[in-house]
């Protein structure tokens, strides 16, 4: 998780949001890349759950764009993707070949309470009054979506404690 | 009057014999002869044997000659580490160093009686007169100048022009050698007169070059603008030929730290976008050949010279042989065609390099242009060359609505696609080694290599129909033929003229395409064969067997293959060639019979 | 480079259509989005941009990309690199792949390039291990590591990638990993910027057969900034002393940058080009040159 080059001291709201909108973006993307990842390697599973991310983080940029337009039409921003990292995205680290509904599941509360963390240490530096309420309103619906996560993780029944290594075949030589 | 003279010299390498062979040779230009010089070296950097084979002929050469006319010994030891590459036969006149001490009944050359043997003081006459014994090898063409009429005026013209620099001095001690080797000429004639006829084309213009040399300018005609490669006897004048000249027409030479960098750089220069080029010789041939496959399968053009030499291994680095034909035609791993192309003279390493430049770039594959010692390193007398009948082909690039959905490797009716390069925008792809889709993806499929081996191999289809890379000399419906390349070609040739003119009915075959083997152009040309021979220069006759790879060879067609610093001479030809009309004499009075 | 020089391309353009073929969880994926940011923030067309590289699983990497791409043969993506450079001086030439790639087949070239200063970006995904073949021992691998070719532990030292280009005279040195993404944009464009041969070592951990100690966790523990450490990227000897604690200690950020960074290769070539091209005979006389009078 990383930033670059934004001052949240000085931030406006029609900069708070177009980087809350790239960081729902940013996710939506990593969750998209995850399941083709999952795909290519036969674990619907895990590939369904991450759509199911796909979805969730695309519905909450989607509100996000339409309040900046409502607010701030088109005019043009002054934040890019190159400035953030991993943000709500999971880590490239958190996939692994033939992981679990579980895994995924876990890897995805970890980067909303990754998330969570952002919002929570960037709140001290915002001045302005209203970013800090956008920033208050983002890091508590982290919450909300380490609860939805959270609502999936319960639907599972319980793991086996057998390892997927003992079943899987050994890798491919190329 | 004689129209044609071989002179074959020896000495060690401070005796600067192959120094001489060169003012002979231009001397003999500039008096308007036709000239071939060739130079074999022993193994030491310095002072080890070296000789030189001068031929000069008031018609074209074809070869540097068989026996020698005239042998110049500067001392036996060195003089017979040559063997059969300067063969004496009773025909020859030999003059040695008089300070052998050796008699001239008693010189160490074994069952020949030449027809006149002359020691004469060379290093006393060279001490005498320029007061340095480093001057024999000026006493020489003083000795040549007076018994054979050849460069009397020209040869100090060339000195004098060569040493203006260094001073008066040194030119007058040459002058006054050479006038000693003349005046010793002068006093003490030959038995028989071997005076060289006046040549009939005396003030025109002629080129003296190397295959190297010109193989190098070739490429700079052909529009090469990069070269990659690694110093390796006997190839490396190629690239110091692009390190003098290729920067004046914008482009670039590397001298690279290793034989697949060399290569290497010339893929990524042709990737680019610009045509490229490597030469090397057999060892580096080798190291080269993964980047061959690389160049193959990405289908990009490249052009590979390989100077061949005695192999395997070191083998013999400054020898000639014909022995990489399997490595080229066979170079690098799987299922691929790699044109490969070989000159015959330094005269037409002029059009066959630029021939493998077109074809690469037609067909964006490498080629393989394999020359050999001889070619490489021997020098001719040329007349000027017309360099606008070349034409010069460039790889075909996508245009318009190519690029819009632009495929690298898109399949189309000729095989051949149109190749974008970094900088044209709309053409983004990836090369690569692995096989891969139409778009450059890279894939596992086995139909889809199944495809692609097929498009990478059927482009090259139409290049078996060049009837203009074979020569078909001598009687067209011969029963005897021969097929012959590379430098071995043209003793063939001279040997078809001495044969036809020995009423034998015979024909050749040269072939300047070596692969792939053109299996309709040799199935026509034997069709008329009952006997024949495929000459070349290896050990395990190895153009015979590539040949039987591809063409059902008539019965009575044979190899005649030796190995490389062992010569063929025309009249060895014209023996063999005797020798099947006997045995197909021999099979016409046996048909006679009743068949047991 | 673009008119504005910055802000004309996003990372996303740089991103292709092909799928990765790494495993999930490759750190490659990281280093993948690290050039496509430092492509965006060089802001270079993709069609003006060469990326080579030879073979192994990181040597897939220019296939992800939108540039003119080059997957080769094991260990040469320098030479490579090095003649389209020569070629096209105007292109921007990348060269990237593995550890073994670089310190083992083709641990020949990065000399040569490093003394000709051929203005290329070499970037290595150095994860101590051959992943493509199935774990074998890398030249980066620790001394006493097992792995399927070193069952008894390895007998060897490890290269060190740093010390090696650095000894050589690299212009530009610096060390990257994925457990800092915003840093490895940072230093690949830094060392895209620098005009002669650029040096980055990425360690990039192997999900499938690399250590424990060697996935992100064990790298971030390891993990130092040299900004932080106060190290100052002009001086040679105090890079080399640090790079000396490669495969203990990972420094991340510049070790070294030639404050006065010598010509290129490639500068030189168009200077000789230039100063020569009056020299030229017209290309349908080139034979004149060997005239004998």
């Amino acid at each position: 998780m990383a930033i670059r080059g934004i001052d949240y001291a000085n931030l406006s709201l029609k900069d708070a949001l177009d980087l809350a909108i790239l960081i729902e973006d940013e996710a939506q993307e990593r969750y998209e890349e995850f399941a083709t990842q999952m795909d290519q390697h036969r674990t619907p599973e895990a590939a369904k759950f991450f759509r199911y991310m796909v979805e969730n983080e695309a519905k909450h940029g989607r509100e996000l764009s339409a309040r900046r337009v409502a607010r701030f039409g088109d005019a043009p921003s002054a934040v890019s993707r190159t400035m953030i990292y991993d943000i709500e995205a999971p880590d490239y680290d958190a996939a692994r070949a033939f992981m679990s509904a579980r895994k995924a599941m876990e890897a995805a509360l970890a980067s909303e309470v990754k998330a969570h963390g952002f919002f929570v240490a960037a709140l001290p530096a915002i001045k302005d009054a209203e970013v800090r309420a956008l920033f208050e309103e983002l890091r508590e619906e982290e919450i909300l979506h380490q609860t939805l996560v959270k609502a999936e993780l319960a639907k599972l029944s319980p793991d086996s404690q057998l390892s997927d290594e003992d079943f899987v075949d050994e890798p491919a030589p190329q | 009057m004689r129209k044609d003279l071989v002179f074959g010299m020896a000495g060690s390498g401070g005796d600067g014999i192959v120094s001489a062979g060169d003012s002979l040779l231009q001397a003999a230009a500039a008096e308007g002869y036709h000239g071939v010089m060739t130079k074999s070296f022993g193994s030491q950097i310095r002072g080890g044997e070296s000789s030189c084979r001068v031929r000069i002929s008031t018609t074209p050469i074809l070869n540097p000659g068989g026996n020698l006319d005239v042998a110049v010994a500067l001392n036996w030891e060195d003089f017979l580490k040559f063997g059969a590459e300067l063969p004496v036969s009773g025909n020859t006149v030999v003059i040695y160093e008089a300070a052998t001490g050796i008699p001239e009944n008693q010189i160490p050359l074994v069952g020949v009686t030449p027809l006149q043997v002359i020691a004469v003081p060379i290093a006393a006459m060279a001490k005498e007169t320029a007061g340095t014994e480093r001057a024999k090898n000026t006493v020489v063409l003083g000795l040549i100048a007076g018994w054979f009429g050849i460069g009397a005026v020209a040869v100090m013209k060339g000195i004098r022009k060569k040493l203006a620099k260094k001073g008066e001095e040194l030119v007058n001690a040459n002058q006054r050698a050479f006038d000693a080797g003349r005046a010793f000429a002068m006093e003490h004639p030959l038995k028989t007169s071997m005076n060289v006829a006046v040549s009939d084309t005396k003030g025109a213009v002629k080129l003296i070059t190397d295959g190297n040399d010109m193989c190098a300018a070739a490429a700079i005609f052909a529009g090469c603008q990069f070269f990659g490669g690694y110093p390796i006897t006997p190839s490396t004048e190629i690239m110091q030929f692009f390190t003098d000249h290729v920067w004046k027409y914008g482009g670039a030479v590397l001298q690279a730290e290793d034989e697949i960098a060399g290569i290497g750089a010339a893929v990524g220069a042709s990737f680019a976008g610009k045509k490229s080029m490597t030469a090397t010789s057999g060892p580096g041939l080798s190291l080269k050949s993964e980047m061959m496959g690389l160049a193959s399968i990405a289908e990009l053009p490249l052009v590979i010279v390989d100077v061949q030499r005695g192999g395997p291994s070191t083998g013999l680095p400054t020898k000639t042989e014909q022995s990489d034909l399997f490595a080229a035609a066979f170079s690098a791993h799987g299922d691929v065609i790699r044109p490969v192309l070989a000159p015959t003279s330094v005269a037409d390493t002029f059009r066959i390099t630029i021939e493998a430049f077109n074809i690469a770039e037609y067909y964006q594959t490498p080629v393989i242009v394999l020359s050999d010692q001889e070619i490489a390193s021997r020098k001719e007398t040329l007349d000027p060359i017309d360099t606008t009948q070349f034409k010069i082909i460039n790889r075909v690039q996508p245009v318009g609505a190519d690029l819009l959905d632009y495929k690298r490797f898109k399949q189309t009716e000729n095989h051949i696609s149109p190749i974008s390069h970094p900088g044209m925008l709309g053409g983004t792809y990836l090369a690569s080694g692995i096989e891969h889709v139409e778009s450059g993806a890279p894939t596992n499929s086995g139909s889809v290599h199944q495809r692609m081996n097929d498009k990478r191999t059927k482009k090259f289809d139409p290049l078996k129909d060049r009837k203009d890379l074979f020569e078909v000399t001598g009687n067209p419906h011969a029963p005897i033929a021969m097929v012959a390349w590379g430098s071995v070609a043209g003793v063939c040739r001279e040997a078809l003229d001495m044969a036809l003119a020995e009423g034998l009915n015979v024909k050749l075959l040269v072939p300047y395409l070596l692969y792939p083997v053109a299996e309709g152009v040799y199935n026509d040309f034997f069709a008329s064969v009952q006997k024949g021979l495929i000459i070349d220069q290896t050990h395990l006759a190895q153009t015979f067997k590539l040949l039987r790879m591809h063409v059902d060879l008539p019965k009575g067609v044979k190899p005649l293959a030796r190995s490389g610093a062992n010569p063929f001479l025309p009249s060895d030809i014209v023996a063999a060639l005797h020798n099947l009309l006997s045995e197909l004499q021999r099979s016409h009075e046996g048909n006679l019979q009743p068949q047991e | 480079m673009s008119a504005t020089g910055t802000c004309e391309y996003q990372p996303k353009d740089y991103k292709s259509d092909l799928k990765p073929i790494w495993c999930p969880g490759c750190g490659d994926f990281s280093v993948v989005q690290g050039i496509y940011r430092a492509l965006a923030a060089i802001g270079r067309p993709p069609h003006e941009i060469a990326f080579v590289s030879g073979i192994g699983c990181s040597s897939r990497i220019p296939g992800y990309t939108t540039a003119y791409g080059f997957n080769s043969v094991h260990g040469r993506a320098l030479p490579i690199a090095q003649g389209i450079k020569l070629a096209n001086p105007d292109l921007l030439v990348l060269a990237a792949g593995g550890d073994g790639d670089g310190f083992s087949i083709g641990g020949g070239h990065i000399a040569h390039l490093i003394r000709r200063n051929m203005d290329i970006t070499y970037i290595v995904m150095d994860n101590q291990i051959y992943g493509l073949t199935k774990g074998q021992l890398s030249p980066t691998s620790q001394k006493g590591r097992t792995t399927c070719t070193s069952r008894y532990g390895s007998l060897e030292e490890p290269v060190n990638p740093l010390l090696y280009v650095l000894a050589y005279g690299a212009g530009f040195v610096a060390q990257a990993s994925p457990t800092d993404l915003v840093g490895m944009a940072a230093v690949i464009e830094e060392a895209i910027r620098y005009p002669g041969f650029a040096f980055v070592n990425i360690q990039s951990p192997c999900v499938t057969y690399g250590e424990e100690e060697h996935q992100i966790k064990g790298l971030k523990a390891i993990s130092e900034s040299l900004a932080g450490l106060g190290h100052n990227p002009a001086d040679r000897l105090a890079a080399m002393d640090l790079a000396q604690h490669y495969g203990h200690k990972m420094h991340l950020g510049v070790f070294y940058r030639n404050p006065e960074p010598p010509p290129t290769y490639g500068d030189l070539v168009k200077e000789r080009q230039t100063l020569l091209s009056k020299d030229a005979l017209p290309k349908e006389r080139i034979l004149d040159l060997f005239i004998k009078k």
